[in-house]
C-alpha cells in the first residue's frame, strides 16, 4: 500500500470542477511534484491532503489511515505557503516552536528541536529575528523549519520559491532537496515551474485541466511525453503538424504532430547524410543566446524549427543561412 | 531639497499654531480673573484648586472615561467576533456585516437617543437603566470607527493565510484567531480605539438626552459650568484637554514600548 493515497477525489466549487477524478500514489520517503499551469488543480489537490479544503467526493488515505474529514490540525501534515505566512509577531525561534508547543512538548526539548531545525536551515544567527527584518530567502526557510520541526508525516510545499529571484531559488532547490533526503521525509511539491520539478523531484505529476496528464520520472517525463500538452509544458519540444513533417522529410506516422527537442538537431551548412536520419533544409531567422546554448530560429517553409547548439562564438551561423537540420527518427514524437 | 525641508517645517508649525492658539488662549483665559482689555489681569490658580476640590467634577471625570472605555472594549470584542466568523466560515456574508456596521454613521445622536428612548424607557430589564442605555448608544456611535480599523488592519495581515498556517501547526481556528491574529493588528485595534475614546469625549448630545443630570460626564459640568462662569468652564475645557491627552499618550506609550522591544530583542 502506498503511504499517501488520493482515491477519486473529485473537487468542484460550485459549478466549476477544478479536480476531476483524481487517482494518485506517492511512496513513503518520496518527493513527488505536482507540476502544471495556473488553474490546473494542483493547489487545491495540496490543499485537500492538507485539509484546508474538503473533498467533494473521493478519499484521501495518508500511512493507511482515511483522513477525507479530519480537521487539518489532527492530519500531522506539515506546510510551506507560497507567501511565507510566518506569524508577524514572533521571532523565529518562537515561529518554529509554536507547532511544537500546540504539541504539548516539554519547553527543554522545544529548545532543543527549534535550535536543531534552524540549524538545519541555516538561521542559527536569526534566531531572534522578526520576519520583517528577514530577507525572503530567509523566511522561507524559517517557514521551513516550522513546517518540518514537528516531524509531520508529510511536508506539503505549496509553490514556496516562485516570490524568491532565480538565484536564490535555485540554491533553495538543491537545499531543500538535501534537507527532505536527510530527513527521510515524505514530501508533495507544487510549481509551475518545470526546471524547479525536474531539479527536485523523484516522480512528477502533470496536471492539466484538473486531471493527472501524465506521472512519470523527471527524465522519462523530459523524453517520453504522452501528450501534445505535456510535450510543450515539460522542456521546450519543436511540434510540428504530420503533414507537414512529411512534406519535410518523407516520415510518416500516426497522430496529428511530431514533436523533437530542439537539442536533438544538428545544423549545418551542407547536407549531411546518416543512417536513421532525416534532413530538413530551411534558412536561419534568427539566433538568440540562451546561457551555454545559442537557439536558432530556423524557418523550414511556413514552420519555425528551434535549434539548439552548444554557444561557441566562431561557429555562428549568420541569419538569414541556408542550413540543414538533421535528426534521428528516434528522436521524433509522434503524438 | 534643503528648502524643501524648511518650507514644510514651516507649514507644520503654522498648523501646530492653529490648531494650539484656542488651547492657548483657554489655559491663559482659565488662569485669569479677567480679561477684557489687550492684557489679561489678576493672575489665579483658583479654578484649577476649585475643581479638583470639586467631588462633582473629579466623579464627572471618572464617568467620562469608564463611558469611554467600557463601550470600546465592548464594541471591540463584538467586532473582532464578528468578523473573525465571517472572514473564516461565511466569507459571503461580509458585505452584509459591513453595511450593518456603516448605518450608524448616518444616524444622528438626537435621532439615535429619541430611539433608544422611546424602545426602552418603559421595559422592566437592565435594557431600561439609563447608564445601559448610555453605553450601549455609545457602542453603535463608535461601531463604523472600531469596525473600520479592525477589518483594515485584518485584511493588511492577510489573516485567512495566518490561520491557515496555524491550524497546519496543531492550533484551532480560535486559538489562532487570538494568538496569532490579534496580536498582529493591534496597532489597528489601538488607532480606532482613540478615535472613538475622542468621539465619546466629545459627546454632549447622547449623554444629555440618555442620562440627563443624572450622570453627569465632563461635558455636562463644562455645560453647567458655563452658564455661571466662563473662566472656570475654560479651566473645565483645559483639564478634558489635558485628560485625553493623558489616554493618547499612554497608549501610544505602551505601543512604542512594544515596539522597542522589538527592537531590542534583535
Amino acid at each position: 500500500m502506498s503511504y499517501i493515497r488520493f482515491e477519486n477525489i473529485v473537487k468542484s466549487f460550485g459549478s466549476n470542477t477544478v479536480l476531476k477524478d483524481i487517482n494518485l500514489e506517492v511512496e513513503k520517503g518520496q518527493l513527488v511534484t505536482l507540476l502544471g499551469p495556473s488553474g490546473c488543480g494542483k493547489s487545491t489537490l495540496l490543499r485537500c491532503l492538507s485539509g484546508l479544503e474538503t473533498v467533494t467526493s473521493g478519499k484521501v488515505y495518508l500511512d493507511d489511515r482515511d483522513i477525507t474529514d479530519v480537521n487539518p490540525k489532527d492530519r500531522d501534515i506539515g506546510m510551506v505557503f507560497q507567501q511565507y505566512s510566518l506569524f508577524p509577531n514572533m521571532d523565529v525561534a518562537q515561529n518554529v516552536a509554536f507547532g511544537l508547543k500546540m504539541k504539548k512538548v516539554p519547553n527543554a526539548e522545544i529548545d532543543k528541536r527549534v535550535k536543531e531545525m534552524v540549524d538545519i536551515v541555516g538561521l542559527s544567527d536569526h534566531l531572534h529575528h522578526y520576519p520583517s527584518e528577514l530577507s525572503g530567502g530567509q523566511q522561507q526557510r524559517a517557514a521551513l523549519a516550522r513546517a518540518m520541526v514537528t516531524n509531520p508525516k508529510v511536508l506539503l510545499l505549496d509553490e514556496p520559491l516562485s516570490a524568491i529571484d532565480a538565484l536564490l531559488r535555485h540554491s533553495l532547490q538543491v537545499e531543500i532537496r538535501r534537507i527532505q533526503q536527510e530527513l527521510n521525509m515524505t514530501a508533495i511539491f507544487v510549481t509551475h515551474d518545470q526546471d524547479e520539478a525536474m531539479v527536485m523531484s523523484d516522480v512528477i505529476h502533470l496536471m492539466y485541466n484538473g486531471k493527472i496528464e501524465q506521472s512519470a520520472a523527471p527524465t522519462e517525463m523530459y523524453t517520453e511525453p504522452v501528450s501534445k500538452f505535456a510535450a510543450t509544458f515539460i522542456g521546450h519540444y519543436n511540434m510540428v503538424p504530420v503533414d507537414a513533417f512529411k512534406k519535410m522529410t518523407g516520415v510518416d506516422g500516426e497522430g496529428t504532430d511530431v514533436a523533437f527537442r530542439p537539442e536533438v538537431i544538428d545544423i549545418s551548412t551542407k547536407p549531411v547524410e546518416r543512417e536513421g536520419c532525416v534532413t530538413i533544409k530551411g534558412h536561419v531567422g534568427v539566433s538568440l543566446p540562451h546561457g551555454n546554448v545559442l537557439r536558432y530560429a530556423v524557418m523550414c517553409g511556413d514552420h519555425q524549427i528551434d535549434v539548439d547548439v552548444l554557444f561557441k562564438k566562431a561557429t555562428i551561423i549568420p541569419n538569414g543561412t541556408d542550413v540543414y537540420l538533421t535528426l534521428k527518427q528516434d528522436d521524433c514524437i509522434f503524438l | 531639497m534643503k528648502k524643501k525641508s524648511a518650507g514644510s517645517v514651516a507649514i507644520m508649525l503654522l498648523v501646530m499654531i492653529y490648531l494650539l492658539i484656542p488651547l492657548v488662549i483657554s489655559i491663559i483665559y482659565s488662569v485669569f480673573h479677567k480679561w477684557t482689555g489687550v492684557i489679561p489681569e489678576g493672575f489665579t490658580l483658583h479654578n484649577y484648586v476649585d475643581l479638583f476640590t470639586d467631588s462633582n467634577f473629579l466623579a464627572s471625570v471618572g464617568r467620562s472615561i469608564a463611558m469611554s472605555i467600557i463601550p470600546i472594549i465592548v464594541t471591540i470584542v463584538i467586532v473582532l467576533l464578528a468578523l473573525f466568523v465571517t472572514a473564516i466560515y461565511f466569507p459571503k456574508l461580509e458585505k452584509y456585516v459591513q453595511i450593518i456596521c456603516m448605518i450608524p454613521y448616518t444616524i444622528q445622536g438626537v435621532i439615535l437617543s429619541v430611539s433608544i428612548l422611546s424602545l426602552y424607557v418603559g421595559s422592566s430589564s437592565i435594557l431600561s437603566n439609563r447608564l445601559v442605555m448610555l453605553m450601549g448608544a455609545y457602542c453603535i456611535v463608535i461601531l463604523p470607527y472600531i469596525y473600520q480599523g479592525i477589518r483594515n488592519g485584518m485584511r493588511a495581515v492577510n489573516m485567512p493565510t495566518l490561520i491557515e498556517a496555524a491550524e497546519m501547526l496543531g492550533a484551532s481556528k480560535i486559538y489562532a484567531f487570538f494568538r496569532v491574529v490579534v496580536p498582529n493588528i493591534l496597532s489597528a485595534i489601538i488607532v480606532s480605539s482613540l478615535l472613538a475614546v475622542g468621539i465619546i469625549f466629545g459627546d454632549y448630545v447622547l449623554i444629555r438626552n440618555l442620562a440627563g443630570t443624572s450622570a453627569p460626564n465632563m461635558q455636562i459640568f463644562l455645560y453647567q459650568t458655563m452658564k455661571s462662569d466662563s473662566t472656570k468652564a475654560s479651566a473645565v475645557f483645559v483639564v478634558i484637554m489635558f485628560v485625553t491627552f493623558v489616554i493618547t499618550a499612554i497608549v501610544l506609550f505602551m505601543k512604542s514600548r512594544e515596539a522597542k522591544g522589538k527592537t531590542h530583542r534583535k
